[in-house]
């Protein structure tokens, strides 16, 4: 199975539905389900006619109608979809770039003060097309450089003014077992890792997980796009049930749009359940509860799904309060992405549901191990990596669990190192550590996840101490403004929010390591 | 002063420092213990509150509730 075929099935089955609604300022803007298709094709095609067929093509952008008929148009031809993070710092995402071995790239007009770093490093790629319908025009010093590097430079123009005279689709259609889409997910050796997965992969996830919707049914997608959990649950889920997917253009006005758009369902990590519980929380209490759940829901909304962090069931029976049935799922990026999930039918709080039908589950040592259609083929030019998490057909998930009598599954701890934040991020401690150590000051340093945020806990560079002759306040202060401006470069998940100051070098294993395990507790923070 | 008070009022929703006890120096992150969504969902209902619309990438920057509340006033008085 092909996500184009559920694709094309949507595009005749639900052609006059509105398949995306979006705002622009304070104006709703809606796409139907047969012209989202026309573009789909529009793109595909025009990729093929610009010699881009069976390469890598990046995204860097959040939500938007034109990031997803560009990937669509992508994944839907021979193509392979790298969608990347547009939060990360430019060197990061350059080196994405180069790393995932892209030849091209879709930029949001938001994000054009990347142009410049991309123009430099990236020398493999040969187009990029900025996301908009209307013509860019770019500085005379980007349209030089662009020239000096031999990247051509335009925006989607190029491709839809190409629609009129559309001689039929050239693109061939992608093998099932073909890679559609490269996503990077937090590595524990501190370097992300490029997700392989194939057009089976997604299309079998799409169709396992059991939820049905009338076409229509209203979605709002508040989760960011390159992330597996929305791109394929929120996305080609909601399309392949001819849902109305609506755009939340910032974190800014989740609940504002909530009330705009009138949601039924929304898929939600936990941060997003504590955050507006805190606000449901917090309001004054003679408010009637229906009064109350029209103002924060938007008066339609009766299921969120949610994953990538572990709730506290607590939530579950609070919103049920408000007529909101809450069901938490568990899925990774490996796994195209989800694993389990409770279901409107089949739930029991606490648990992450049963496993999908496209799932088989074991155990080693107390950690899950998963086999089936969505599991991933590898990640991208890490074959070391991926045979330390593939095994015999069973990707080992880090994360330990068991499951009850009754089918559902628990998770009860991790074996790897990566903190997971209620946002849904996987961080990566060390790669955090590495760039922290970059400061004269930092001698040692550690990074942990405590009260839902990263901690930093560093011993200083003792000859630079007494150098400059600091004290302890001192200290802390040349500290916490080096962390400040690391904070500043990046996304929020990957921001800094506690320092501890640690009086003794940490406690290190015989081989030297730090024994991390140990870090919270010799020198807690006071 | 109001403004001040149903300013602080709303940053009261999501910690558990009364508004009286608030100061400027306060910063929200780490001293309120605000998530990164928390501080969203709040500039969300700072707008609505204020009528006011913000700049997402200028209201990230900011740090303290000094810091905050004189970025409200400015744009009150826009």
């Amino acid at each position: 199975m092909l996500i184009r075929d559920i694709l094309e099935e949507s595009g005749k089955k639900f052609s006059d539905i509105t398949a995306v609604k979006w705002l622009k300022k304070k104006e709703i803007l809606e796409r139907s389900y047969r012209e989202l298709m026309e573009n789909v094709q529009t793109i595909r095609a025009g990729l093929v006619k610009k010699g881009f067929d069976g390469k890598h093509i990046a995204l860097i952008g959040n939500s938007s109608v034109e990031w997803i008929e560009s990937y669509l148009g992508i994944i839907t031809g021979k193509n392979v979809a790298v969608p990347l993070d547009a939060g990360l710092p430019a060197e990061d995402l350059t080196e994405l770039i180069n790393r995932s071995d892209a030849e091209a790239l879709f930029l949001s007009p938001k994000e054009s003060k990347l142009l410049d770093e991309i123009l430099e490093k990236c020398s493999g790629l040969k187009s990029i097309w900025m996301l908009q319908e209307e013509a860019f025009s770019a500085s005379d010093e980007l349209s030089e450089k662009a020239l000096r590097n031999d990247i051509k430079l335009s925006d989607l123009t190029e491709f839809l003014s190409e629609k009129a005279d559309n001689s039929g689709d050239a693109s061939g259609r992608p093998e099932k077992d073909d890679v559609a889409t490269i996503i990077f997910t937090s590595g524990t050796t501190g370097k992300s890792k490029g997700v392989m997965l194939t057009q089976n992969n997604l299309a079998e996830n799409v169709i396992s997980v059991d939820y049905e919707a009338e076409p229509g049914s209203v979605l709002l997608s508040v989760l960011p796009i390159h992330h597996a959990f929305c791109l394929v649950m929120d996305w080609l889920k909601g399309f392949s049930l001819g849902a109305t997917i609506c755009i939340n253009d910032s974190l800014l006005h989740m609940v504002r749009n909530m009330s705009v758009f009138k949601p039924g369902v929304m898929l939600m990590v936990p941060l997003m359940i504590e955050t507006i519980y805190k606000r449901i929380s917090g309001a004054d209490p003679s408010v009637p509860k229906e009064v109350l759940a029209e103002k924060v829901f938007g008066g339609n909304l009766h299921t969120i799904f949610t994953g990538g962090a572990h709730l506290d069931p607590y939530y579950i029976d609070q919103f049920a309060e408000y007529g909101v049935e809450v069901l938490e799922g568990y899925g990774m990026s490996e796994c195209s992405p989800v694993i389990s999930s409770n279901t409107v039918k089949v739930h029991k709080p606490g648990s992450i549901g049963k496993p999908l039908s496209n799932v088989e589950i074991s155990f080693d040592n107390g950690e899950i191990l998963v086999k089936g259609s969505s599991v991933m083929s590898g990640y991208y030019k890490m074959p070391e990596e991926t045979a330390e998490t593939l095994k015999d057909g069973w990707l080992h998930t880090g994360d330990k669990g068991y499951m009850d009598e009754d089918g559902f599954l628990f998770i009860n701890g991790r074996v790897k190192n990566l903190i997971i934040l209620s946002n849904g991020e996987n961080i990566s401690p060390e790669e955090i550590e590495n760039k922290l150590a970059l400061g004269e000051l930092v001698g040692e340093v550690i990074v942990t996840g405590e009260n839902n945020g990263l901690t930093a806990r560093i011993y200083p560079e003792q000859e630079v101490v007494q150098a400059k002759g600091f004290n302890e306040e001192q200290i802390r202060e040349e500290l916490q403004s080096f962390i400040d401006g690391y904070n500043k470069k990046q996304p929020t998940y990957r921001q800094i929010t506690g320092l501890v100051v640690r009086k003794n070098p940490f406690i290190k294993s015989s081989t030297r390591k730090i024994k991390r395990q140990e870090v919270l507790i010799d020198e807690p923070a006071e | 002063m109001k403004q001040e008070m149903q300013f602080k009022t709303i940053v009261a929703q999501y910690c558990e420092v009364k508004p009286e006890e608030m100061t400027n120096e306060m910063r929200f992150r780490e001293d309120l213990g605000f998530s990164s969504l928390d501080f969203m969902s709040f500039l969300g209902e700072l707008e609505d509150t204020f009528d006011v619309e913000l700049e997402e990438e200028d209201a990230l920057q900011v740090v303290t509730i000094g810091e905050a509340l004189e970025l409200l006033d400015r744009l009150v008085e826009e």
